[in-house]
C-alpha cells in the first residue's frame, strides 16, 4: 500500500478541515434538510429559483420551504421535540404569539449568527423575538389623481374631506390595523398603550373601507375605491414604472415598522443549520437581492442599494431613526379586550 | 286571465332574480380574468389573455393543478369504494346500531372541515408519517364519502330486492348477482356520489392547509397564498379553468357513463 499524499492533496484536505472549523454547520449540515416558512408571490419566486438553491449548494444541504399559510398554528400542532419548521419567517407579532406558545427561541445573538453584528438596532430591539432580516415603513398610500390635500401627518387621514374614501384593516386580523390602532394611542393620547384615545380617534376615521390583508389594500387604491388608505411602502412601490396613479407619503410622525423576523425552534434538530441559514439571508449580497425585488428595506447596514431604491427605503441610520416599533407582547396580552372594544365601534 | 299572465311574469321574474344571484359572482370571474388591468374594473377596458398565460407559464399553478387532478382523481375511487360499500353494509348488512354507523360516517360532514384538517394533521404528524400526498387523499376522502352513502342510500331505498332474488334463483352465484345486478342498479348513486367526491376534493381548502406539503400543493391552496401578495387577474384564469375543469368532469361523465340516463335527469 502506497501513500498518495501530494502537495495537492494535502491543501485541499487542509481547505477542507478549515471550513469546518470555521463553519462547523457544513460539517454536520451533509444531506440535512431544512425546513422553513416562507412568503409567497414575487419573495416567493426569487427564495425558491436563485436564493434557496445557492443555500442548498452551499450548504450540501436541502431545504423545504413551506409557504401555505397558517404556520403557527401547524408549528403548535407539531411534536415540539420534531418541530414542523426548523426556521420560523413570521411578521413580528407572530413571533411574539408564537414565543409565548414556546415554539419559538427568545434571542439570537451574533454569537449563533455572526451577521447580527452589522444589523440596525431595531432589527434585534427588545420589541424584536429572533432577528429581523427586512422591514417595510407603514405609512400611507394615495391616488396622485384625486387633487387631495397633501398629505403630510398620520393626523391628515382624519380629514373629514376623506370620508367615506380612507381604507384600513379589519383589527382583529391584520397586523398593520392593529400597529394602526396602537399608535393613533400615541397620536392622540400619552402613548401607544393608551387606547381610550385612540378609540376614539378610530371612531372618527369611520366611514373607513375594510380589508383583511395589504394585497386588498393595494386593489382598492388601483381601483380607486380608496383616496388614501394604510399601507406598507413595499405594496405601493411594487407598482413602480407601470403608470399607476397611487404614491407614498411617510407621515411626519414617523413610520410604522412591519418586520420581517425570521427565529429558530427551540426543537430544532438542524438548530446550526438554521443559524446558518438566517446568517445567509442577512448577508450583503442575499439582502440586496431580495430588497430590490420586493422593496423591502434591508436590516444588514452593510448593503449598498442601487440608486432607485437607495433613495426610498429605510437604509440609513437617520431613515432607520423614523421607524416606530409596536409592544406586540403588549398588545398580544390585551388582544381579546381590544378586539371586542374595536367590534363595537365599528358595528355602532 | 290576466291574473294568470301576472303570476307568469313574477314566477320568471323571480327565476331571472335567482339565477342573477348564482351567477353574478362567475361573471365578475369572468370580467376580472379576461380585463387587461389588474384589479377589478367595471366596465372592463378590454379583453386579454394575459392572465391565463400567466396561469399557464407558472410552475407552481400547473403542479399544484397536476396534484389537485390526481388527489380527486384517487379521492373518487375511495370515496366510492368506501362510501358504496358502506352504504351497503348499513342498508343490507342487518349491522346493530345502523343508525349510529351512518351518524358516524356522516360525521365529517356536521364538523367544522378545519377542525378535521387540524385533527387529521395532528394523527399524520404524530404517527411520524410527515405530510406524505396519501396523507392528503386520506383527508379528502373522509369528507367525501359522506356524499357517496347519502347518495348510494337514496337508491337502495328505493332498491327491489326481488330482482337480486330472481337472479339467485335462476343460479346466478351471489358475486355475479352483485356484479351483474346490484351494482349496475345502484350504479347512479354511486355516480352522483363520485361527482360530489370530486367536486368537494377538487375545491377542498380546510383540510388541505394542514396537510400539504412544502412544494406540493394543491390548487385552492397555492391560489390563497397567490392571493394575499399578488391580488391580480391570474386568481381569476385559476378559478375559470377550475369551474370549467369540474364542467367538464361532470361531461365527461356524462358522456362515458350516460350519467343523465342513470340519474334521470
Amino acid at each position: 500500500m502506497t501513500s498518495t499524499f501530494t502537495r495537492r492533496t494535502v491543501l485541499q484536505s487542509a481547505a477542507i478541515g478549515a471550513a469546518a472549523i470555521g463553519a462547523p454547520w457544513v460539517a454536520k449540515a451533509q444531506a440535512a434538510t431544512l425546513k422553513i416558512t416562507t412568503w409567497g408571490g414575487k419573495w416567493g419566486d426569487i427564495m425558491k429559483s436563485e436564493v434557496l438553491p445557492a443555500f442548498e449548494k452551499e450548504m450540501k444541504c436541502k431545504v423545504e420551504a413551506d409557504q401555505a399559510f397558517p404556520y403557527i398554528p401547524k408549528l403548535a400542532a407539531s411534536p415540539p421535540k420534531d418541530p414542523l419548521y426548523d426556521v420560523l419567517h413570521s411578521n413580528s407579532n407572530e413571533q411574539w404569539s408564537a414565543l409565548e406558545q414556546g415554539l419559538v427561541m427568545d434571542k439570537i445573538t451574533a454569537k449563533e449568527v455572526p451577521n447580527i453584528k452589522d444589523v440596525y438596532p431595531y432589527a434585534v430591539s427588545e420589541k424584536i423575538v429572533g432577528v429581523t432580516i427586512f422591514t417595510s415603513a407603514v405609512g400611507l398610500g394615495f391616488r396622485t389623481d384625486r387633487n387631495l390635500t397633501p398629505i403630510k401627518s398620520w393626523k391628515d387621514f382624519a380629514d373629514p374631506k376623506l370620508s367615506g374614501q380612507r381604507g384600513g384593516y379589519q383589527i382583529p386580523v391584520n397586523s398593520l390595523g392593529q400597529a394602526h390602532l396602537m399608535l393613533l394611542g400615541q397620536l392622540y393620547g400619552k402613548g401607544m398603550t393608551d387606547l381610550d384615545p385612540a378609540y376614539k380617534a378610530l371612531e372618527q376615521l369611520k366611514p373607513m373601507k375594510l380589508v383583511d390583508f395589504t394585497g386588498q389594500m393595494e386593489k382598492l387604491l388601483l381601483q380607486g375605491e380608496v383616496a388614501v388608505g394604510i399601507i406598507h411602502d413595499s405594496g405601493v412601490y411594487r407598482y413602480d414604472g407601470q403608470n399607476q396613479p397611487i404614491d407614498f407619503v411617510a407621515p411626519s410622525e414617523g413610520v410604522l415598522s412591519l418586520e420581517q423576523v425570521l427565529n429558530v425552534t427551540p426543537g430544532s434538530k438542524v438548530k446550526e443549520l438554521a443559524f446558518a441559514y438566517i446568517d445567509y439571508m442577512l448577508r450583503p449580497d442575499v439582502q440586496k437581492k431580495l430588497a430590490e425585488a420586493v422593496w423591502y428595506s434591508p436590516a444588514n447596514k452593510n448593503v449598498k442599494l442601487d440608486p432607485k431604491y437607495d433613495a426610498k427605503l429605510y437604509n440609513t441610520p437617520e431613515k432607520v431613526a423614523q421607524l416606530i416599533q409596536v409592544d406586540w407582547k403588549w398588545f398580544n396580552a390585551h388582544k381579546d379586550e381590544v378586539d371586542a372594544r374595536v367590534a363595537r365601534i365599528m358595528r355602532g | 286571465m290576466r291574473a294568470l299572465v301576472l303570476g307568469r311574469v313574477a314566477y320568471r321574474a323571480i327565476n331571472a332574480l335567482v339565477l342573477f344571484f348564482l351567477l353574478a359572482p362567475l361573471a365578475v370571474v369572468v370580467v376580472f380574468a379576461l380585463n387587461p388591468t389588474p384589479f377589478i374594473q367595471f366596465p372592463p377596458i378590454g379583453v386579454t389573455s394575459r392572465w391565463f398565460a400567466k396561469f399557464f407559464a407558472s410552475p407552481d399553478f400547473m403542479n399544484s393543478l397536476a396534484l389537485s387532478l390526481q388527489v380527486a382523481a384517487a379521492t373518487v375511487v375511495l370515496a366510492m369504494l368506501v362510501g358504496a360499500s358502506a352504504a351497503l353494509a348499513i342498508a343490507r348488512g342487518g349491522l346493530p346500531g345502523a343508525r349510529l354507523i351512518t351518524a358516524l360516517f356522516l360525521a365529517p360532514l356536521m364538523l367544522p372541515a378545519i377542525l378535521t384538517g387540524l385533527a387529521l394533521f395532528q394523527v399524520v404528524l404524530s404517527l411520524g408519517f410527515g405530510r406524505p400526498v396519501w396523507a392528503l387523499v386520506a383527508g379528502h376522502t373522509v369528507v367525501a364519502v359522506p356524499y357517496v352513502i347519502r347518495t348510494t342510500l337514496a337508491v337502495l331505498a328505493d332498491f327491489d330486492r326481488r330482482i337480486e332474488e330472481a337472479a339467485a334463483s335462476l343460479g346466478a352465484t351471489p358475486l355475479r348477482v352483485f356484479f351483474e345486478v346490484t351494482l349496475p342498479l345502484i350504479r347512479p348513486g354511486v355516480i352522483a356520489g363520485g361527482i360530489f367526491a370530486f367536486i368537494v376534493s377538487f375545491d377542498q381548502f380546510p383540510i388541505s392547509l394542514f396537510l400539504v406539503a412544502p412544494n406540493r400543493e394543491t390548487l385552492p391552496i397555492v391560489m390563497f397564498n397567490y392571493m394575499k401578495f399578488d391580488l391580480d387577474g391570474t386568481i381569476a384564469a385559476a378559478s375559470m379553468v377550475s369551474i370549467l375543469l369540474a364542467l367538464a368532469v361532470v361531461l365527461t361523465i356524462d358522456r362515458v357513463v350516460g350519467l343523465r340516463a342513470t340519474m334521470k335527469i
